[in-house]
């Protein structure tokens, strides 16, 4: 089929970053092309200017041969380019057959056709293959209903070129294969797919083409997917092959766990978790997104009930009512994964986002803090994690992505917590950023920290964790020693979570 | 079948009920006095206002704002059709036209406010209140205007098999209102903005322009009720729009009307205000003191709410496995 | 960077800034008033009642600012001052309590008042806003019920001993070796500016105004960064509570009774001083002696506008204005420091 959409030498700056720099992109009629790169890489510049959240400053984007430009997201949309976000859009109160037609809702003597209305929604729905009832509220269907209902009404909107955005990111298994029926369904319609994924599997497994994005640049540029295998892939992604990826040998103190779960139930549905990690380890806890993982450590830390099993610290049971009994009287520590929303306080400086866990240590009389005690002990940390700032007095909200992370990190680091639980670390940060967190993280285990380390990184967790925990649903489906080999420990991890079923090598 | 419809459905069932239940004990208490002619007109014309009232802030909550302003801007528009009326003795329609057209400017204005400083409504209608009390103030001082045209009071005391005419005005535009939600492009945009505005930008629809529409509807709304008031009142003074606030929260909000937007319960709001309205008769005929009332209705909204925030936290815990501790 | 960091400076000295703008304005108004009518220099009946409302209205103000300190409002404020003058009107009248007594009954009553609510909050995780809104009208009932049970004219009218010396007195009162205050200086401001000092000290200086701060910022990050933020919410509706409290009690000295009347126009007011100073109603930032000046600016301009026979109505749009004009002025600033940011991050 003919090429619909182009994109040519596109580069796009902002004060002091080169986000992108000429990007050349081909995408045909019925073509399913993937979107890969880290993150940092570029990828979501490059949807922002294609779903007219930015404009285009150097080269440009072609429709059907003609060079277009969006001024807003509801050009973009009107021009033919529909995109389905990570997070759901939709309105919840609203019918189905609504929130399909919403941008266009057909009329007739100046009132809402009612009839036309489910009609052109039914259409949609059965072109996908859907059996979701266009009358439905959409608050009462399933997260992954939604989803493919924001499919639908991406065509109901005569969409040419349908930007799926990390389409599995919070759905799973039949619902997953669900929505690549679908993607199946729009390719023999004749739409343009960009398939933006990190879960390579599903790349090899959907797409024809690929485009991949390392630090601003399309290294691969809408190549045959079949001319590739998944590590030539990942090293156009990270710029050198897996191997290359410096193997960190380290041996753990043999010794009590520190934290042990026993047979632990929670409120949120999780059944059954048992895990332990000790002094100077790092236990990774690998999933997909929605396994449960950050959950049950928020559990953990009493943000969710327990209702059954014990959680034990040094070999007590004992009760944690909330993060601030976790930290003071127990001494573990959280890495939120959500730094901006719940790692930092963005319009509090530097300092007083490391202090924070330690005001109450650093009060004195009358519960005077003394802010050269504060900036004191953040300094200190600022150089130990090697923040890149000017003073401690610089806002947090002003930093890199990196840096910030160091700080969310840091605060935790000056409360002397003994146990830290680090929620997907390097998600949003640059290669060489990730490289130095995951020697940091290593460190703080020499140093006798019992690590628990949450990615959906498998790279990054073969890099760094001693054992990984696999869960799935909530559940543990395995556990394997690391043994720094990437593909051994991707089988053993895949087929864990394909079997889910229990069971430790 | 479906969710929210149904629990609003609910709703609408059990203030249906109690409505009912309500005036059929006060009427048997009341030894049948309440069932004459004269108590049903007096009852149906005082529920006139507590219903626009009501209706006037649930298009607000629609967009998830508030209007503090609702009593200041009823009290303004009515101040002025009085003073053109009696001061400077303009025609009866040209009044009541200006009133109208005040309240409704007035609703813009705060539309215009909140959508230009991105400021939540209810600063503003704080703001724009304060206002609005001096201006009532100017216009009336200390007296009390009450020699507009008898034409003016007789369509107050019009009435039909005891149903008068300012009730009938309230129930027409309720009517009106709920059909003008359920089909009409423009309010589904409102209520869009007001449920989830990020999906509204992105399928077209200008979240600024539904606040302001909100707004200047409330407004004409309240110009409605001001016409009331000035028909079935005796006089026009300074307190006029004093004690509109609370009744006008309390109606959607016991309605199910959710304060985060997204819903409309025009039946609802109605009969919220009667089973209010019905809280005052028994007051009266009981002889508590006002404040008792004040005191219930402020502890029925703070249960309601909380009611409906637990439940709206229930079903996302049995929804999403994952539910975040503390949603602002 | 150089630019962020200046406006980084510039939105972390916002309150000092805005202190400046504050004091500057109140003496520029100070002076066209007195040039434009000179019986506005009148001591006795312009300065000292303006020193004297000041000292009210700041504490209202401070009220006002400790909630909206962590992001919540307290629609309340008039109706607590109400339950706390009520409270220590009965002692004194009742309970033949002292004034000092007295006062602290009706504060504790006050801060209680304010627990619950922030109690309320907590657990039912509804919107400080919906229960603020609704406990003032649980209370209007509340105050006005008790005072018509109680009392025969609806107000507690005992004066305690010393009531009169708070109410009137000023520091000509005072005098060492022969030489006397001024009398244009009520006593009254002393108390003020002590609460005025307090709040300072709570939120530049200890752990719990910084936790404060921290949970108006970002209620989920002090979560999880281990700020016990129940207890803080509750602690800061509580000391708001308290100091509506403290504002009523004074307001019933200053009013020579205690009635259901007080408080009912303290709402726009409290929020006046705090905006004025550039808290943010989203919290996170407080402007603590800027509510003081910002309280005072206002004052100003209503003593002047009264000594010039303008009226009421004139006055109430006049304070309407301002506080959109200061509330526009706030959004306009963070507004530009977000778009830097926002820029810097990208």
């Amino acid at each position: 089929m003919s090429e619909i959409l182009k994109v040519s030498g596109l580069s796009k700056s902002f004060p002091g970053v080169k986000a992108l720099s000429n990007v050349n992109i081909s995408l045909r009629g019925g073509e399913v092309q993937a979107l890969l790169g880290e993150n940092g890489a570029g990828k979501s510049t490059l949807i922002k200017l294609l779903t007219g959240v930015y404009q285009t400053q150097e080269g440009g984007i072609f429709l059907d041969g003609e060079l277009v430009s969006f001024g807003s997201p509801l050009e973009a949309t009107k021009a033919g380019i529909g995109v389905v976000h990570q997070e759901r859009n939709l309105i919840p109160y609203f019918t189905v057959a609504e929130n399909i037609v919403l941008q266009d809702q057909p009329k007739r003597y100046g009132l809402i056709d009612v009839a036309k209305r489910r009609a052109r929604a039914q259409e949609a729905l059965d072109s996908l293959g859907l059996a979701i009832d266009p009358d439905e509220i959409v608050q009462n269907l399933s997260v992954a209903q939604m989803q493919l209902v924001e499919i639908a009404k991406a065509l109901a909107t005569d969409t040419r070129v349908l930007l799926l955005d990390e389409p599995t990111a919070s759905i799973s298994g039949s619902e997953a294969t669900k929505l690549f029926r679908v993607v199946a369904a729009l390719k023999a319609q004749g739409t343009a797919v960009l398939f933006v994924s990190h879960k390579l599997e599903e790349v090899f497994e959907v797409c024809d083409t690929v485009t991949v994005l390392r630090d601003g640049e399309s290294v691969i540029e809408s190549s045959p997917l079949s001319g590739y295998s998944q590590s030539e892939i990942v090293a156009a992604m990270v710029g050198r092959t897996l191997a290359d990826r410096v193997k960190r040998i380290r041996t753990v103190q043999p010794g009590e766990p520190v934290l042990e779960l026993k047979n632990v139930d929670t409120a949120i549905g999780h059944k059954g978790i048992s895990l332990s990690v000790r002094a100077g380890e790092v236990l990774g806890l690998y999933g997909l997104v929605g396994a449960g993982r950050s959950e049950l450590m928020r559990s953990v830390l009493g943000l969710h009930a327990i209702v059954s099993g014990e959680i034990l610290l040094r070999g007590k049971p004992v009760k944690i009512r909330d993060v601030r009994d976790a930290l003071h009287k127990h001494r573990i520590g959280y890495v939120t994964e959500n730094r901006k929303e719940e790692g930092l306080f963005l319009e509090f400086s530097i300092n007083r986002n490391i202090a924070v866990t330690v005001w109450r240590r650093l009060q004195g009389l009358l519960g005077i803090v003394r802010e050269h005690k504060e900036t004191e002990v953040s300094e200190r940390f600022v150089d130990r994690l090697g923040i890149r700032i000017s003073s401690v007095t610089q806002l947090a909200g002003n930093l890199s992505g990196g840096n910030q992370q160091k700080v969310s990190l840091a605060k935790w680091l000056a409360a002397d917590t003994e146990i830290i639980i680090i929620d997907e670390p390097t998600v949003g940060i640059d290669v060489r950023t990730k490289a130095n967190f995951h020697e940091l993280i290593m460190d703080l285990a020499d140093q006798g920290m019992a690590v628990v380390l949450i990615s959906s990184d498998l790279a990054e967790m073969v890099s760094i964790a001693d054992r990984i925990m696999v869960m799935r649903d909530y559940q543990f489906v395995g556990e394997l020693a690391n043994s720094k080999e990437y593909s051994d420990v991707s089988t053993g991890v895949m087929e864990a979570i394909q079997s889910g079923s229990r069971w430790s090598s | 079948m479906k969710f929210l419809a149904k629990r609003v459905r609910t709703t609408e069932f059990s203030l249906t009920v109690l409505f009912v239940v309500g005036f059929v004990a006060l009427a048997v208490t009341s030894g049948g006095v309440l069932l004459s002619g004269q108590s049903i007109r007096s009852f149906l014309t005082y529920l006139a206002i507590p219903i626009l009232i009501g209706l006037a802030q649930m298009v607000v909550l629609a967009v998830g704002q508030l209007n503090l302003a609702v009593g200041a801007m009823g009290g303004a528009a009515a101040a002025v059709m009085a003073q053109m009326m009696v001061v400077w003795d303009a025609p009866i329609w040209v009044a009541l036209l200006s009133g109208f057209l005040v309240a409704t400017l007035m609703g813009a204005v705060n539309g215009l406010l909140v959508v230009t400083t991105g400021l939540n409504g209810f600063i503003i209608t704080l703001g724009t209140l304060t206002i609005l009390e001096g201006v009532q103030f100017a216009l009336v001082r200390s007296f009390t205007i009450d020699g507009y045209p008898a034409a003016v009071k007789a369509f107050g005391k019009i009435e039909y098999l005891n149903i008068p005419s300012v009730f009938m005005a309230a129930v027409v535009t309720a009517v009106v209102l709920a059909w003008f939600f359920r089909t009409n492009v423009v309010a589904r945009k409102i209520l869009a903005t007001g449920a989830n505005p990020l999906a509204a930008r992105l399928s077209g629809v200008s979240n600024p322009l539904s606040v302001f529409l909100a707004h200047t509807l409330s407004g004409a709304l309240i110009g409605i009720a001001a016409i009331v008031t000035i028909t079935s009142l005796g006089g026009i003074n300074r307190s006029i729009g004093g004690d509109w606030l609370l009744s006008s929260f309390a109606a959607p909000i016991i309605a199910g009307v959710l304060m985060s937007g997204g819903v409309v319960a025009v039946y609802g709001t109605v009969m919220a205000a009667g089973v209010i309205r019905l809280v005052d008769i028994a007051r009266a005929q009981y002889s508590l003191d006002p404040s008792v009332v004040n005191f219930t209705i402020g502890t029925v909204v703070l249960s309601t709410v909380a009611l409906s925030e637990w439940r709206r936290r229930r079903s996302e815990i049995r929804r999403q496995k994952y539910v975040e501790v503390d949603s602002e | 960077m150089v630019t962020q960091e200046k406006l980084a400076a510039r939105f972390g000295h916002l309150a000092t800034d805005q202190r400046m703008i504050l004091a500057v304005l109140v003496i520029a108004v100070f002076i066209a008033f007195a040039i434009r009518t000179p019986a506005f220099l009148n001591g006795q009946f312009v300065i000292f009642p303006l020193i004297r409302d000041t000292a009210v209205i700041t504490i209202v103000g401070l009220a006002q600012l400790v909630t909206l300190s962590i992001g919540h409002l307290n629609l309340a404020v008039g109706r607590m001052a109400a339950v706390s003058a009520m409270v220590a009107g009965f002692t004194y009248e009742r309970m033949g309590f002292g004034l000092l007594a007295g006062l602290i009954a009706g504060v504790l009553a006050g801060a209680l008042v304010g627990m619950v609510t922030g109690y309320i909050i907590v657990k039912s995780q509804v919107n400080a806003f919906i229960v603020t809104l609704a406990m003032d009208f649980a209370l209007l009932g509340l105050v006005t019920f008790t005072y018509i049970s109680l009392t025969d004219a609806a107000a507690f009218t005992v004066k305690p001993e010393g009531m009169d010396f708070i109410r009137a007195g000023s520091l000509a009162d005072f005098c060492v070796f022969g030489w006397c205050g001024p009398s244009v200086i009520p006593v009254i401001i002393f108390p003020a500016l002590a609460v005025v000092a307090l709040i300072s000290f709570l939120y530049y200086r200890t752990r719990l105004g910084r936790e404060l701060l921290a949970t108006g910022v970002n209620l989920r990050a002090a979560r999880l960064s281990g700020i016990p933020v129940d207890t803080r919410i509750i602690q800061a509706h509580t000391l708001s509570g308290a100091l509506a409290g403290l504002a009523g009690i004074f307001l019933a000295y200053v009013n020579g009774s205690f009635s259901a009347a007080i408080g009912s126009e303290l709402l726009l007011p409290s929020f006046l001083g705090p905006v004025l100073a550039g808290t943010l109603l989203t919290g996170g930032v407080v402007g603590v002696f800027g509510t003081m000046l910002g309280t005072l600016l206002t004052l100003v301009i209503r003593q002047g506008l009264l000594v010039q026979g303008i009226g009421l109505e004139t006055l109430n749009i006049a304070l309407g204005v301002i506080l959109l004009l200061a509330l526009s002025a706030n959004k306009i600033r963070t507004s530009i420091t977000d778009l830097f940011r926002r820029k810097a991050v990208e």
